[in-house]
């Protein structure tokens, strides 16, 4: 008998050149979480946060949206994946936070992807090695969210 | 508006009966696609089977941790699973995209144990609830773990940290 599953889904928007847009759901057996955080780039600064809690347990839930706001202006640095599961997540919800850090892993390989798929474009025997390391050094305030090994 | 990325991940825990958990896990995005099934069994909650398997890996740079899986069996989901899981799949000869789905996995294994416990909570302290921020037409939390259950419940060690809402309490 199936007794836990979490799904978790996020997509990512282009929004212009220096906006873009990571959407996360996460559904499991007992909680329900959506989130949308705009970011800028080049400079991937959160700009704007708009997070639900759609299903929960306790009355001391809701509480936690007071939180989900602290992420405005914060940048994509080394910093950011402990800020989230402190600030949103020990002090808010644990469950919003796992989505968040989510959030920010996807937006991180949608611009590796998009850039490796030009460049993929543009040569067809593209060294991916070389591609990394350039990748990296362009966008190095990504690199904690990439996990691409 | 049309996606220009999409990542999704599903996890399951299912009840093998006789104390056995098997928990299967899929992500798939753009770059990466991997599968892991581990077998978990009560009380000590130690993994009696592991299988890790890359399906897709674009760049090609993620070792095979087939060979690793083998280093899981005996782990224990509990308190130091991260370090362990870490340092055994996790580095530059491992993957760390794999023990995170792994330490995720164990994780859903810990969510699915304390079900039983906030369905307790729910029928022993359970309020009637229609919040402002729920609904209009639709309520989706109807009934909720009322404060003086929450302090109760924040007490079960099942449940001490598992959650912001069972710690910290003022």
């Amino acid at each position: 008998m199936l007794s836990y599953s979490r799904m978790k889904s996020i997509g990512v928007q282009v929004q212009g050149p220096e906006s873009r847009v990571v959407s996360g759901v996460l559904e499991d057996e007992l909680y329900g979480m959506e989130c949308h955080i705009q970011v800028s780039c080049p400079d991937f600064t959160i700009t704007s946060v708009q997070a639900r809690m759609k299903r929960f347990t306790t009355i001391r839930c809701p509480r936690a949206m007071e939180t989900f706001a602290r992420a405005e202006g914060w940048k994509f640095d080394a910093e950011l994946n402990g800020k989230i599961k402190k600030e949103i997540g020990r002090l808010g919800c644990r469950h919003m936070a796992v989505l968040m850090v989510d959030c920010c892993r996807s937006l991180a390989r949608a611009e590796f992807a998009r850039e490796l798929q030009t460049a993929q474009k543009n040569d067809p025997n593209l060294d991916k090695k070389s591609f990394i390391q350039d990748f990296l050094g362009k966008y190095a305030s990504l690199s904690d969210y990439l996990k691409l090994q | 508006m049309i996606l220009d990325f999409q990542s999704n991940h599903l996890t399951t825990v299912e009840d093998l009966g006789q104390g056995l958990f098997r928990i299967c896990s899929r992500a798939d995005d753009a770059l990466f696609s991997a599968e892991i099934l581990l077998d978990v069994k009560a009380p000590a909650l130690d993994i009696r089977k592991a299988d890790l398997v890359v399906k897709r890996d674009v760049l090609g740079i993620i070792p095979d941790p087939g060979p690793a899986a083998e280093k899981l069996i005996g782990v224990r989901v509990g308190p130091g699973m991260t370090k362990i899981v870490r340092g055994l799949l996790g580095g530059p000869a491992g993957s760390d995209r794999i023990s995170e789905m792994v330490l995720e996995a164990m994780e859903m294994l810990v969510n699915a144990l304390t079900v039983p416990e906030l369905k307790k909570g729910m029928d022993s302290g359970g309020l009637s609830t229609k919040l402002e921020m729920d609904g209009p037409r639709v309520f989706l939390n109807d009934v909720l773990i009322g404060e003086e259950t929450v302090g109760i419940m924040a007490e079960n060690p099942r449940l001490k940290n598992s959650c912001a809402a069972f710690s910290d309490l003022d």
